[in-house]
């Protein structure tokens, strides 16, 4: 029956099984290596299209669930009453409100990555590969819901990024790509601690069997979070059965599993002041990748910090939400300013991505059902822009080969349809009502309002500046006097005009009627806001 | 036929439609693309007085119909329509001048290869104005306001290889986009302090004007004055009026439509829709009858100096709009709202002419212009009649609702009386420069021109009568129009004081301004030769945007600058320092790697005697 | 239990001797040498251990008849590397190979 193809594992396998094909395919042939590249972007993409149009929002999403344990490694130490210690490893994938359509995301904006890369010009092979390992990597990440298995995951994005980076970047690209690497490696360190410690003292279920108890530790995140969530479990008090254990989850280790997330996630969305090293990324790397980086690797700090910094410890997010708030203002203003006056439009649009995700920690900082649909939407959203701007920067760099805001001027007589689209996505980005970016910064702004009234106002100044940007940007690109070396470049090519329609289409889709992706994500959050209120009621 | 304001929503609809269809097709649409929108603003404006038939039959009940938008567990976020005598008033009134406006590019932009693409923006501004005015609570109208906003922007940057035009449409984007945050916030504030988390009309309407006290004083004000931030951007009010004569840079046909008669009248409409707020705050109502009044006579100043013929226009809607807020703040819905009705159509007649007389000299500068009104007789005639409205004579529509005005500030307080007439007075005076020096006379520059085709000349016709009539909806002596409006309002009640005083004051305009500029007989120099410093002031229009970029442009601007020399040298600084001394040490231990399997040996077994060493020394610790 | 003292004094003196030719000696087939003398010197503790240990038992007979074939499969290709690096430099001074380096 249709309900037991293992769907999740066959969204996670595709890119690997196209990667292996890639393999197969003679190097020279790019464009065989493409359609292959293609076509096993656009099967994950199909499936999570079918995931989310059968996806029940009141089944919490239980419904698509896959659990094996992959290694279980019996652990030696001395039990007072002869039980048993297991440490397992599982391969436990598992779809919600609040990854379903970060999930999307990725295979929509794979999908016009694996399109826009027609302007790799060397390697096609190894470039493919890479970019098919990269796509497992980040559907691993918003399917697993182990721990130990999302790090791997997680690990697995950079690899590829750190090659795509510094084979296929411009000028800089190796110094990029090492900055990237040292990074995200610290941050990936930071994570690995924090997981260690909750695995260690809360990721464990005890079953009373007739030789004792049996413990099995593992990263499994649902176990973590009913441990965490129940204030009487072993995981939260020195009882006398766990005492022999020695560690149980004091408020210190919290405290420090909360920091050490704060931390690695941090670096992934950027926060300021970890932000440096996304510049450089999205510089030098390659447009396609850049599409990816921007549009769905940034993301995966969003939900890490959600899913692992929200769910698990809330009472630490909560008491901490006044400083991610202000964190969140930081980001916002601070990259909005810095876009203001750049001389490189790549610049521009990586500052601005740090101002955007400003807005989505004031979501996460809310703590209520609005702020955090808001950030959810506003990742979603500012995925799908981004990725729509560096399409569109890289269809661009191929014609002017520059991207330098005073060298360019005037394309909109040249050029008129990659002008529209990009001012329509510039005026996304800046959040006009009507398309996507409107959405996700409202709600966000909306659910901080309620408790933090003078930082929200605060905030709300980014969307000057966001015009400000946006707006000296893209009209020093496509309006004025037409520059003379950019008189006879010609429009898109039906290749490229097919992602940034998409791409456009799905913006305007999600800013006219966003209840198609709030209404998925609303349920998602239910847990956790019940959680919070009884904490606040109790 | 009582269910016909069901379909209310189709209004905003067509014209949407046309946009889509139009941008679908792109450029190549050309001129038969055209009339896609011409035939959707037709739709709408037969649906519109449809409406309004029905309304001024006076059977129909007010009607208001929403969907949800957002659903988030506690509350939703809905979307809807409203079918009031407010809107259907403001529906006819965008339509037809959307409309006419329409009609009358088709001669205006008969040359323009984009003639499509400004179908399409048209149709889209006409779309969003009219859901705008249709909207049944803040949350919408937020959403048409910004796009009203962003298709200004696209159409005064419609020539967008001219830097002008560039810098015009930004500014306009970036000025009202201030105006913006302040209705944000105040959108933000009503959600959470209205009960229910609602932000319809209806509900305002409900607890600002009957249950008070449910929202404190502070809180009540604070809305009002956040709510007022937006309407002073969108309406060009000091002191955030400077996108507005800037973004003339736009088609004329544009600044007609857009930057006098519907969108700059929105400020207007929002303050009338969220009126309860305002009197429930006497702070939030002085507030906004000063900055109108103030606006009014600072406006009307500029305008007196100007030589560009849109810009001359462009500082009198500002000037006409502080009219408008000066109603509101003095507590005159009808006055505000009839002014605005009256406005709408004599200043798109005077844009219309204007354009129509652009077209035929290819110059805006009036002081290149001269003896038209022998070559375009039809032009004339209908400039002169919007001139004399827009001056306040009667029985001219102006007169009528100006009146209204000024005898609700008369009531209120004398200064705000005395502060309009005399902004009346320039009205009058700048008018009658700009028209004698325009048609009068003798021809200066260009003398090729002629008139207008029909196309161009027919929208003129029909508004240049509407412009004579619409005064007669609400005079001193019938009162319909309020009463239909806002049933229950307070009347002003005329006094004959104000129609002499406002009527000596137009004609006394007229008069010295055709001494000036058409007989002669006192020379124009009579004030440029005595104090060269005021009206080099006038000219340079207060030294605003100056003032402004001195104040906060170039220091965020620097800013900026400082912050990414700091992002440079001292975030991404620390970064590489730690990165480096790191890379150093690592080169430091290259030095051991020489290639000689023997050092690495003897490196081994230095080691190895070392841990020996460490493990027997922990025996004698 | 002297007679094991005994043993694994020469072969710590072996192995010393074998230590020093491998750090010091330029020569490279003098180094391969030394390299046989360390591994003698392991069997002669391996061989000593088996008769005269604590648990004396064959393996480590086995074990130093294994070192040997090991041993002498190491020292030809050991021998074979040389020869060809010969070949190729004409030397087998063991300072003139930093190959390791690049």
């Amino acid at each position: 029956m249709i309900e037991d193809i293992p769907v999740l594992s066959l969204i996670l396998l595709s890119p690997l099984v196209g990667l292996l094909i890639v393999l197969l395919l003679p190097g020279q042939r790019s464009n065989w290596l493409r359609t292959a590249a293609v076509v096993f972007t656009l099967i994950p993409l199909a499936l999570s299209l079918w995931l989310f149009a059968s996806f029940q929002p009141g089944a919490g999403g239980a419904a698509y669930a896959e659990h094996y344990t992959w290694l279980s490694i019996p652990l030696n130490k001395e039990m007072v009453n002869g039980g048993s210690m297991n440490l397992n490893f599982d391969y436990s994938l598992s779809v919600d409100g609040i990854s379903l359509p970060l999930l999307l995301l990725t295979a929509i904006v794979s999908t016009m990555a694996a399109l826009a890369s027609v302007h790799i010009r060397k390697r096609w092979k190894l470039f493919y590969v890479l970019f098919l390992l990269l796509e497992t990597g980040m559907y691993g990440v918003f399917l697993a819901r182990d721990l130990i298995e999302f790090f791997i995951f997680f690990e697995l994005t950079l690899i590829p990024m750190f090659f795509l980076i510094g084979i296929w970047g411009y000028y800089g690209r190796e110094k990029a790509a090492t900055r990237f690497l040292v990074y995200n490696g610290l941050g990936s360190a930071a994570m690995l601690l924090a997981f260690l410690i909750l695995i260690a003292t809360a990721g464990f279920t005890a079953v009373q069997q007739d030789t004792g108890f049996q413990i099995d530790f593992s990263g499994s995140y649902d176990v973590l979070l009913k441990n965490l969530a129940d204030p009487a479990s072993y995981a939260n008090n020195a009882s006398a059965e766990m005492a022999d254990l020695g560690l149980y989850l004091s408020d210190s280790l919290k405290w420090t599993a909360f920091v050490l997330l704060l931390v690695a996630f941090g670096v992934k969305i950027p926060i300021f002041p970890f932000h440096t090293w996304m510049l450089r990324v999205h510089t030098e790397a390659p447009p396609s990748i850049v599409m990816i980086h921007s549009g769905v690797l940034l993301k995966m700090g969003v939900y890490g910090l959600i899913r692992f910094g929200a769910f698990l410890l809330p009472a630490q997010l909560e008491s901490w939400s006044t400083a991610i708030a202000i964190l969140g203002v930081i980001n916002i203003l601070y990259g909005a300013v810095l876009a203001c006056v750049q001389k490189e439009f790549k610049l521009v649009l990586a500052y601005s991505s740090i101002s955007h995700m400003g807005i989505v920690l004031l979501g996460i900082a809310s703590l209520n059902e609005a702020g955090l649909e808001g950030a959810l939407y506003q990742s979603v959203s500012h995925g799908l822009i981004s990725a729509l701007l560096f399409l569109i920067v890289g269809s661009l760099y191929e014609r002017t080969n520059t991207t330098q805001l005073d060298e360019l001027g005037g394309l909109a007589k040249s050029v008129p349809f990659l002008s529209g689209i990009l001012l329509t996505a510039g005026l996304a980005s800046l959040g006009l009502p009507g398309l996507s970016g409107f959405v996700g910064e409202f709600l966000s702004f909306l659910g901080l309002f309620g408790s933090m009234k003078w930082i929200t106002a605060i905030g709300v100044f980014g969307i000057l500046f966001a015009a400000v940007y946006v707006l000296r940007s893209v009209l020093n690109i496509t309006y004025g006097p037409l520059k003379e070396p950019f008189a006879g470049i010609k429009d898109a090519r039906f290749i490229e005009a097919v992602p940034m329609v998409a791409l456009t289409a799905l913006i305007v889709l999600l800013g006219v009627y966003p209840s198609v992706l709030t209404d998925v994500m609303q349920h998602g959050f239910g847990g956790l806001l019940e959680q919070i209120s009884q904490r606040t009621g109790g | 036929m009582s269910s016909l304001a069901e379909y209310a929503w189709l209004v905003p609809v067509f014209p949407a439609a046309a946009f889509a269809v139009l941008t679908a097709m792109g450029r190549g649409a050309g001129r038969g693309g055209a009339w896609i929108g011409t035939l959707a603003s037709l739709a709408s404006l037969v649906l519109s007085l449809m409406l309004a038939g029905q309304r001024l039959s006076g059977t129909a009940v007010e009607y208001s119909n929403h969907f949800d938008w957002i659903r988030a567990g506690g509350f939703t976020l809905s979307l809807g329509y409203e079918v009031t005598n407010l809107t259907v008033l403001m529906l006819v009134v965008v339509s037809l001048v959307s409309f006419l406006v329409n009609l009358y590019s088709h001669g205006y932009m008969k040359d323009d290869e984009r003639i499509s693409t400004f179908f399409a923006y048209v149709a889209l501004f006409s779309s969003s104005m009219l859901g705008l005015v249709l909207s049944y609570n803040l949350l919408t109208m937020y959403i048409f306001w910004e796009l009203v906003g962003v298709c200004s922007f696209l159409l005064v940057g419609f020539y967008f290889r001219k830097p002008e035009a560039k810098a015009a449409a930004k500014k306009a984007f970036i000025v009202t986009r201030i105006g913006d945050i302040g209705l944000l916030i105040a959108i933000l504030l009503l959600f959470w302090y209205m009960p229910n988390h609602s932000l319809d009309f209806t509900e305002i309407h409900n607890v600002f004007g009957t249950q008070t006290g449910v929202i404190s004083m502070g809180i009540t004000t604070l809305i009002a004055l956040l709510i007022f931030l937006g309407a002073v951007g969108k309406s060009g009010q000091f002191p955030l009026h400077v996108w507005l004569p800037d973004a003339m840079e736009g088609p004329t046909p544009i600044s007609a439509l857009i930057h006098a008669a519907t969108m700059v009248a929105a400020g207007v409409f929002l303050v009338t829709r969220t009126f309860d707020i305002f009197e429930a705050s006497q702070a939030a109502m002085t507030t906004v009858a000063v900055i109108g009044a103030f606006t009014a006579i600072f406006a009307a100043t500029i305008g007196l100096a100007q030589n560009d013929i849109k810009r001359i226009l462009a500082y009198s809607t500002v000037s006409q709009l502080g009219y408008m807020m000066l109603a509101l703040g003095v507590g005159s819905e009808t006055g505000a709202m009839f002014h605005l009705f009256t406005h709408a159509f004599f200043k798109a007649l005077l844009f219309l002419g204007a354009g129509s007389v652009i077209h035929a000299v290819h110059t805006q500068d009036i002081r290149e212009m001269g003896g038209l009104g022998r070559k375009m007789k039809i032009t004339a005639g209908t400039f002169g009649i919007g001139a004399l409205a827009l001056s306040g004579i009667p029985p001219f529509a102006g007169f009528w609702s100006k009146d209204a005005v000024l005898a609700a500030a008369l009531e209120a307080n004398p200064i705000y009386f005395i502060v309009g007439v005399i902004a009346a007075f320039f009205t009058a005076l700048y008018m009658a420069r700009l028209f004698f020096l325009v048609f009068a006379g003798s021809p200066r520059g260009a003398s090729h021109a002629h008139e207008s085709p029909a196309v161009m000349t027919v929208p003129l016709l029909v508004l240049a009568v509407l412009a004579v009539i619409a005064g007669f909806v609400q005079t001193p002596f019938s009162e319909w129009f309020g009463e239909w409006l806002f049933p229950g309002a307070e009347e002003e009640h005329a006094s004959v004081l104000v129609i002499v005083v406002s009527i000596v004051a137009g004609l006394l305009g007229i008069y010295l301004g055709w001494l000036i500029y058409a007989k002669g007989s006192v020379r124009r120099d009579v004030v440029s030769s005595r104090m060269p410093g005021l009206v080099r002031l006038l000219e340079r229009k207060y030294y605003v945007d100056e003032l402004y970029d001195l104040v906060f442009v170039r220091p965020l601007g620097g800013l900026g600058k400082l912050l990414n020399v700091i992002d440079d040298y001292v975030v991404d600084g620390a970064v590489r320092v730690v990165g480096q001394s790191a890379s150093a040490i690592g080169r430091l231990n290259t030095r051991l790697q020489s290639g000689q399997l023997q050092t690495y040996a003897l490196t081994a077994l230095i080691g190895l005697v070392i841990l020996a060493l460490a493990i027997a020394g922990r025996r004698f610790w | 239990m002297n007679m094991l003292a005994s043993y694994l004094t020469l072969a710590a003196v072996l192995f010393c001797i074998g230590l020093y030719g491998v750090i010091t000696k330029r020569n490279a087939i003098i180094v391969l040498l030394s390299v046989e003398l360390m591994l003698n010197a392991v069997n002669l503790n391996l061989i000593a251990f088996a008769k005269y240990g604590v648990q004396p038992s064959i393996t480590g007979q086995i074990f130093s008849l294994f070192t040997m074939t090991v041993a002498a499969a190491e020292a030809a290709v050991g021998v074979a590397i040389l020869v060809a690096v010969y070949r190729s430099r004409a030397s087998v001074n063991v300072d003139e190979f930093d190959e390791l380096r690049r």
